[in-house]
């Protein structure tokens, strides 16, 4: 019997355990989404996390293993990122009327958004690892946490950070939209995408189709730029950090 | 669904043989991207087949991706040190980062509101 017991216990260290409690998470917080009407505040990201975390110290297994155990999922990242080009070519034919400062509009967006998250964390004395995880925060999760590498960061703070930037820039958006006297949808579209990412491009579809169409471009194109200019310039950056 | 998969496999294995063979510090997966969009761009044969797979993969993008970010909890001995940093990166950083953009875009586009006059309905 103790013998069964413990083989029954030995089951929490499998893939299928950590699969099944990533996946049933994962449906929860999809439930609990929709219930919020996609409430930034609720956004799956965030919600997900909780039963995982709370599971994995209750049954022992620690954050290295769970990994290991959902290498089947993160794999997957790769052909996601990949899959990035097609929302980005539909968009490109949307806007070519705006191409040339849309692009302006990338490159400095993608840089100010990076130099202000390197800059203030440095600033308040977090050290290399810590700073080179902020800097791709505002570009999506897929492609953050491969750019990550390159600058030397952590891919788990790297994620959250992503995640935590979208949501405080959805929930920001509207105030400062505001504030700023912003009537036109392009412009809060493609603010949205640039800086807060997939969160920021859900945001943006509330104000209509065009703010829609206009962050899911900043988006990609965001991700593009960063992670095409982050790891050349990370050196050079790095030996002042 | 299966060929769109085969699409996006194939184009991430060709982005790995790219670093590979010219040593470029770029993700493989990044690479496969541009070069998926510049097949989309030239109208290569079968890549608009991309499509399911890659609005399954898109739409669950989250499902992916927080398994990564359970560990800044579970793993916080390492970053509790620095977690003003953090804070004010993170959420200070952003909204200033907001602020600049829009005011960036308001200039860059504020003049041509409304794009080209007869310009049809986008989608």
């Amino acid at each position: 019997m103790i013998d069964k017991l413990d083989n029954l216990a030995g089951l929490v260290h499998t893939p299928l355990f950590g699969i099944l409690l990533t996946l049933a998470s994962y449906r929860f917080a999809l439930w609990v989404y929709g219930r919020s009407n996609s409430l930034p505040l609720f956004h799956p990201f965030l919600v997900a996390s909780i039963p995982v975390i709370i599971v994995l110290p209750l049954v022992g297994v620690d954050y290295e293993e769970y990994r290991d155990q959902t290498t089947l999922i993160s794999f997957l990242l790769g052909p996601a990122t990949v899959a990035l080009a097609w929302p980005l070519y539909r968009q490109l034919h949307t806007v070519r009327s705006v191409l040339t400062p849309i692009l302006i509009a990338t490159v400095l967006g993608a840089f100010i958004s990076a130099a202000i998250a390197v800059g203030l964390a440095w600033w308040l004395g977090a050290p290399a690892e810590v700073v080179g995880s902020l800097a791709p925060k505002s570009i999506t999760t897929p492609i953050a946490v491969e750019v990550v590498q390159s600058t030397g960061g952590y891919v788990s703070l790297a994620a959250g950070a992503v995640a935590i930037t979208g949501i405080v820039g959805a929930l920001a958006a509207g105030p400062i939209f505001r504030l700023l006297k912003v009537t036109d949808h392009r412009i809060k579209g493609f603010a949205l995408g640039l800086v807060a990412h997939a969160i920021g491009t859900a945001r943006a579809f509330e104000y209509g189709e065009k703010a829609g169409a206009f962050a899911g471009l900043a988006l990609g194109l965001c991700g593009l730029v960063t992670a095409m200019a982050l790891p050349w310039l990370w050196p050079w950056v790095a030996q002042y950090l | 669904m299966i060929d769109g998969l085969l699409i996006l496999l194939f184009f991430q294995f060709l982005g790995e043989v790219l670093i590979r063979l010219t040593g470029i510090p770029l993700p493989a997966s990044v690479v496969g991207m541009v070069l998926l969009l510049l097949a989309l761009l030239l109208n290569a044969p079968f890549s608009q087949r991309v499509a399911p797979a890659a609005g399954a993969l898109i739409k669950h993008i989250s499902l992916l991706i927080f398994p990564l970010g359970v560990g800044i909890v579970l793993q916080w001995h390492r970053y509790e040190d620095y977690a003003l940093a953090l804070g004010v990166a993170v959420v200070l950083g952003t909204l200033l980062s907001l602020v600049l953009v829009t005011l960036m875009l308001k200039k860059l586009l504020g003049g041509k509101h409304g794009e080209s006059a007869g310009g049809s309905h986008d989608r």
